[in-house]
């Protein structure tokens, strides 16, 4: 327990000022130019991979990205709450921060009405189960008891539901932290840490279920319990690595450069670090037991990833997003210094990203089968491995940097007032902070 | 060890030694709070000592830099332990599962690797917890149970509430004088002087200790030698069992001979004029193949000929037949084919010639030849329920049919598919 | 208006009184009545076990109640259940020594030798379970003129190593943090003139004498085993799910058994931790160290970590529907409904419900009540674990083989005779040696940054 406490330096520039519309204006121009360069680079495609439809590939791309988007918003307002609950210190000088990106969530609900209005509208090109041929008993029984759950209607509904308790989670917290700056009054750190406790029930269950429907349905067959748990591992590693180069720009800016010091940078260098074994030991909990039970209605969505083209993705995501970071960040020296954890940073945003990437890409294709002499659809993972190929292709990436323009949108417009909470109880003993 | 009397001067005087004192070891500054000893510290290192030391209950911090502590290297000795260790669990794994014994189980691959990682882990932690744990002490030169301060009482106070800094008086810049002074003005509440022992009594290590750790680890030794020996011996006589009922058990085996009974067996085998349940099979078509003493010429009542039959019958031949008859049913299939290749003959019957023995038997004689084989053939009654050999007869004659077949035979809406 | 020297005075005298205080349980020349009878019964219970040991080596596993295809019953119920109760000592020590939170140091000794007792007991049970217990060396790989070495792919031998990787990181790690205290132990009894135990405590101290230089390497060695026990801690119950989890049987193969293993660990641990602090605190006069904010942080840790079992629980439960598998479905209707519906709602009941109570701060600060709601944490823990394994098994595959199971007297004898060697144990490290982590705790107080033209930086946190 630190004894040392520090007032917030005269000196000091918490005010947003023009910050926010800075990043909101580049957001929007990001967003503008990359979604709209991937509308074209779709709309000019041809239909491929077991799609009648030419927009799959950007439809896949589409919610993968989101779910990117979304996962840094999770996993910030994960640290918020987990703050106010455990009555944290050290993070209370970045937490208007971390606020800000959680607060981000009502504009990527409203994003991803990209994927969800088009699934209501009858688009059955990304998710199997919107499909008709789906529906086909013989070929799909194993389906059949879910078109209860997995219904674009209710899907949809499920959507909104989400939307709307991480926005409103979200909200709370930030706008009784925003009345204190105001009041400085003890009592609403104590209201948020009662809060906090219903609050962390109710986000666990719904990351758990959004992941579910979101990621885990695009293989509809598939399942595995310890999917959301994974999901939010790496979603805090990417929170985390976004957190430090968001905080990095601000002080970049001249505001806090005095309260945010190597102390805190160090503190979410260890955060990182550790989502990143925690990531590492769901991803291989899950792979090592669907392995080892070898039971095909498992195993199937592991052996398009063990053999043929995602076998070398696979290989890389176990060196890059955990060996690498992991040897290198274990060093206290390299969560210090800027332009390590810069690197790493960066580095961790781009392999949160393929780790979704690898989530949801290997169903994209979709094979064709005969039954009964008919051409059907059999959906995602199905058919011989070393005949599936899904490649690499620029919408992948554009349609993500673009949604990546849509969460900067959503952040920049919550960076208004106060960049610190300034009437915290606990700054002074945030910004005293110091790492043993 | 113990204590000695204490030396309770403020000024350098000796006192009357009891016991006989040495040599002046060094001296001993008491503070009062931790803050005062950080700042003595500091100064004492400024002042350019280097053989000297804090004492404390509890690490105080801020002293290490005040002391001029360098960071130690335990980290690094960690980390090759950690690395020597997850190579260890690795090598260790694959060496005895993967390479000098490889055993097929379950079908898993010979280096599992999945499946060696969390061992490889615990090797990993378990090596890097030794490296921290002995690294530590041994860096510490611990353990070390005696030190020439002890022989002060106000030193045994430094576990309980006392802030001490000693210097060792073969510091270069050690001087009587001048160092009691740095360290009052530094703020010590006293200061003392320690010296070596001299007292030879007192200076060996008691004779029963030794004694102890003699005997301690000849005992410890014993269980090692029992073992050296027995490896290393040979006895005529029986193993000692002590637990004569678990190595011995009352109970018979299937062979096992029982003199309870004339014909000297255990197993009593099936009782006669007995038929278990479901075991009857009197339908003699059905499971033998015969119609009132001779070869069936139509398939039993049991079973239905039909397509589905065929194709049943298809997917069984080419499970169980093909690999010697072919799936063409002409004689040539893999196995033949191996054995002609290594330089030798093995020819499995041609089954659809027609004069051939196969095409020429009732449909009777063919599922006998099936159930209880034939020279060289093995009988497959274990393998092929008496239902699925009716659908292979099936089959057979499908075979034999088309694989004489000319083009004539071809129904008239199929004929321009075989152009 | 006081000088420095007369509050210098009153921090020394604070240091000598948590000396004295948790000296005096060692020190006290006999021991409290309670402790006594708290001995006997734990002797009396431990007896038990030694004849239901003595009973099952001589004679076989034929006398549990054991059975095809309940195979595995109240033998790994309890190695779980005793394993799991072991974590929380590790997650103390190590855990929250990593999150800075100061108040473990009052409870972290103890904590620590629990953990050893705990995973002491765990250990009977795989291998009295083996049958012919004398074979167990053949676990560890060593050259044999049959060239044998063990078979590194199956998940018990994963155990083996992650139980004893545990069992002495533990054993090392208390060890580590007994020292200094040990020879504050030593330096009392040298003044007091108590030859005997200063030698003894002399020589296990290893001749410590509380050197910077020493303490330096010392923080830097604890905080790297911390660093290393924490994921350990996460690594053995996970080890031990992957029993469970890389079977084909329904409720057993499930990918969410790592982590909500390691959860319900915790739990166990936590609520195991309380059930022994309460009393003893109570009895031995050490609420001034072991104090209601700290009894109240473990409470919410114990609702927290209940919580995430409940996650689990849902989320297989969800699952189970989900996959379409008709066995998966079957398996937990079965545990709900079936011969063994007591058992789930046992665990329900202890495991989901009454952590609830622990939402009311009154509660939280209650001894009484958070002792017998401790009490029943475990106890729905272990049925957790029962209806995982029992339930499971007595429903497999084919309705021929289903059964059902009953525990004997030898069954019970063995775990009762555990609880006694847990207690047994216990109460002996209570009465001889340092309960408390005096150094730990003395540089946690205000006091040791006093003085000085600075003071001394951050603490020993």
């Amino acid at each position: 327990m630190s004894v040392l406490q520090k007032s917030l330096h005269p000196d000091e520039k918490v005010k947003a000022g023009k910050i926010g519309s800075t990043l909101t204006k580049a957001g929007l121009a990001v967003a503008v130019v990359f979604l709209g360069l991937s509308i074209v680079l779709a709309a000019t495609s041809s239909p491929g991979a077991g799609h009648a439809s030419k927009w799959s590939r950007f439809f896949h791309s589409y919610v993968i990205g989101w779910s990117y988007i979304f996962s840094i918003s999770v996993g910030m307002l994960w640290i918020v709450m987990l703050h106010h609950l455990v009555r944290g210190r050290w993070v209370t000088a970045v937490r208007r921060i971390c606020e800000a990106m959680a607060g981000a969530f009502p504009i990527i609900f409203i994003a991803g009405l990209g994927f969800i209005i088009p699934l209501l509208a009858g688009y059955q090109d990304l998710y199997y189960w919107a499909h008709p041929d789906a529906h086909n008993h013989e070929l799909n029984h194993h389906l059949a008891h879910k078109f209860g759950w997995l219904d674009p209607t209710f899907f949809a509904i499920r959507y909104v539901i989400y939307g709307v308790i991480f926005s409103g989670l979200a909200w709370y917290f930030s706008k009784k932290s925003r009345e204190q700056d105001e009041s400085g009054d003890p009592k609403i750190s104590e209201t948020l840490r009662i809060a906090s406790g219903p609050a962390m029930i109710i986000y666990a269950l719904a990351t758990c279920f959004l992941s579910f429907d979101i990621l885990m349905s695009i293989a509809p067959k598939w399942f595995s319990t310890i999917y959301g748990v994974n999901f939010w591992g790496s979603a805090c590693v990417g929170a985390f690595s976004a957190l430090a180069l968001i905080v990095l720009g601000i002080q970049r800016s001249g505001r806090l450069v005095h309260s945010v010091t190597a102390e805190h940078y160090h503190d979410i260098g260890k955060w990182m670090f550790a989502f990143t074994f925690f990531w590492a030991y769901t991803a291989f909990s899950q792979f090592m037991l669907q392995w080892y039970g070898n039971m095909p209605e498992e195993t199937f969505w592991y052996k398009y990833r063990m053999f043929g083209e995602w076998k070398w993705v696979s290989i890389l995501m176990l060196v890059g997003f955990w060996a690498f970071p992991f040897v290198i960040l274990m060093s206290r020296w390299t969560k210090r210094i800027v332009p390590s954890l810069v690197f790493f940073a960066v580095w961790q945003l781009v392999f949160h990203w393929l780790d979704l990437y690898w989530n949801v890409m290997p169903s994209y294709q979709w094979q064709m089968t005969y039954h009964d002499g008919v051409a059907i659809n059999a959906g995602p993972l199905t058919g011989n491995p070393a005949l599936h190929h899904v490649g690499f292709t620029a919408v992948d990436v554009t349609v993500w940097l673009g949604l990546v323009g849509v969460l900067l949108i959503g952040i920049g417009r919550n960076l208004k007032g106060n960049l610190i909470p300034v009437k915290d109880p606990t700054l002074p003993l945030s910004l005293a902070h110091e790492v043993q | 060890m113990s204590n000695a009397h204490d030396h309770h001067e403020d000024d350098q005087t000796q006192g009357p030694a009891t016991y006989g004192d040495g040599e002046l070891y060094g001296v001993l500054a008491e503070y009062d709070t931790p803050g005062e000893l950080i700042d003595a510290a500091r100064k004492v290192r400024d002042a350019g000592y280097t053989d000297f030391d804090c004492y404390s209950p509890f690490p105080v911090h801020g002293i290490d830099e005040a002391m001029g502590i360098k960071r130690t290297i335990l980290p690094l000795i960690v980390f090759g332990g950690g690395c020597a260790g997850l190579l260890g669990g690795i090598f260790l794994q694959w060496w005895m599962n993967a390479y000098n014994w490889p055993w097929n189980i379950a079908g898993k691959p010979a280096w599992s690797i999945p499946a060696n990682v969390p061992i490889a882990f615990e090797a990993t932690i378990l090596f890097a917890v030794f490296a921290s744990f002995f690294g530590m002490w041994i860096l510490n030169k611990l353990p070390q149970v005696w030190h020439p301060f002890f022989r002060s009482d106000r030193f045994a106070r430094v576990t309980d509430d006392a802030f001490v800094l000693g210097i060792e008086a073969r510091d270069r810049h050690f001087d009587r004088e001048a160092t009691v002074k740095l360290l009052k003005d530094a703020g010590a509440i006293d200061v003392e002087n320690v010296y070596y022992e001299t007292d030879p009594a007192r200076k060996q290590m008691p004779k029963w200790i030794t004694a102890f750790i003699v005997a301690s680890t000849a005992f410890a030794l014993i269980p090692f030698a029992i073992a050296a020996k027995a490896r290393n011996s040979h006895s005529n006589k029986p193993h000692i069992h002590i637990f004569a009922d678990m190595d011995f058990q009352p109970k018979y085996k299937s062979d096992q001979a029982m003199d309870l009974f004339a014909d000297g067996r255990a197993n009593r085998g099936q009782i006669d004029g007995t038929v278990a349940r479901g075991h009857l099979n009197a339908d003699d078509v059905l499971f033998r193949g015969l119609n009132g003493g001779e070869w069936a010429l139509e398939f039993p009542k049991a079973v239905e000929v039909n397509e589905a039959l065929a194709k049943r019958g298809q997917e069984r031949f080419n499970i169980y037949c093909a690999p010697c008859h072919g799936y063409d049913g002409r004689g040539n299939g893999s196995i033949p084919q191996r054995v002609a290749a290594g330089g030798g003959a093995w020819a499995a019957q041609d089954l659809v010639k027609p004069a051939g023995s196969a095409v020429q038997m009732p449909n009777g004689q063919l599922f006998n030849t099936i159930s209880n084989g034939f020279n060289t053939m093995p009988g497959y009654a274990a393998q092929i329920t008496p239902a699925d050999r009716w659908a292979i007869v099936l089959y057979v004659r499908a075979l034999q049919r088309s694989q004489n077949a000319s083009q004539t035979d071809v129904p008239a809406d199929k004929q321009d598919s075989i152009r | 208006m006081e000088s420095p020297h007369d509050e210098a005075g009153k921090a020394r005298e604070a240091f000598r009184g948590v000396t004295r205080d948790v000296a005096w349980v060692a020190e006290a020349p006999k021991p409290h009545k309670a402790w006594l009878a708290a001995l006997g019964i734990a002797l009396l219970m431990l007896g038990w076990g030694v004849i239901s040991i003595y009973h099952l080596v001589t004679t076989g596993i034929g006398v549990w109640g054991n059975s095809n295809t309940v195979g595995w019953a109240w033998d790994i119920t309890n190695f779980v259940w005793w394993i799991g109760i072991g974590h929380a000592g590790t997650l103390i020590s190590a855990v929250l020594y990593l999150t800075r939170q100061t108040w473990r140091v009052s409870i972290n000794r103890a904590a620590e030798a629990m953990t050893i007792f705990a995973v002491m007991c765990a250990l009977l049970f795989p291998l009295l379970h083996t049958g012919r217990p004398w074979f167990a060396w053949w676990m560890l790989p060593h050259p044999n003129d049959m060239g044998m070495w063990p078979q590194f792919r199956s998940p018990l031998m994963w155990d083996v190593f992650a139980v004893s990787t545990y069992a002495t990181t533990s054993i090392l790690f208390w060890f580590m943090g007994l020292v200094p205290d040990l020879a504050t132990f030593r330096d009392r009894a040298a003044l007091r003139g108590d030859k005997i135990r200063a030698v003894i405590y002399g020589l296990l101290s290893l001749g410590w004498r509380g050197s910077a230089r020493n303490w330096h390497r010392y923080e830097r060695a604890y905080l790297i085993l911390a660093g290393l026990a924490t994921p350990l801690v996460f690594s053995v119950h996970s080890v031990v799910s992957f029993d469970f989890a890389t079977s084909q049987l329904p409720g057993w193969h499930t990918t969410i058994f790592p982590p909500y293993f390691v959860a319900g660990a915790i739990f166990s641990g936590f609520a195991m931790v309380l059930t022994l602090m309460l009393p003893l605190r109570h009895l031995f006069n050490l609420k001034h160290i072991i104090k209601e904010e700290h009894i109240e942080a473990m409470c919410k840790i114990l609702l927290a970590t209940g919580m995430m079992v409940g996650l689990a629980y849902a989320t297989e439960f969800f699952i189970a529907w989900y996959s379409g598998s008709l066995y998966e479905k079957f398996a937990f209707i079965n545990r709900a409904f079936g011969p063994f519906w007591w058992s789930y709602f046992a665990m329900i009941a202890c495991n989901v419900l009454i952590p609830q109570a622990f939402w009311s701060r009154r509660i939280r600060r209650a001894p009484v009540i958070i002792f017998i709601l401790c009490i029943f944490v475990n106890i729905g823990m272990w049925f957790e674990r029962f209806v995982i394994i029992a339930t499971s098994l007595a429903r497999s595959f084919l309705p021929a083989n289903w059964s059902y199971y009953t525990p004997t007297r030898w069954d019970v004898g063995l775990f009762v005779g555990t609880l006694g060697l847990f207690f047994t144990l216990f109460l002996l490290f209570f009465r001889y040696v340092p309960v408390i982590a005096m150094s730990e705790v003395k540089g946690a107080m205000p006091e040791a940054h006093a003085g000085g033209s600075k003071g001394s930086k951050g603490g020993h946190h």
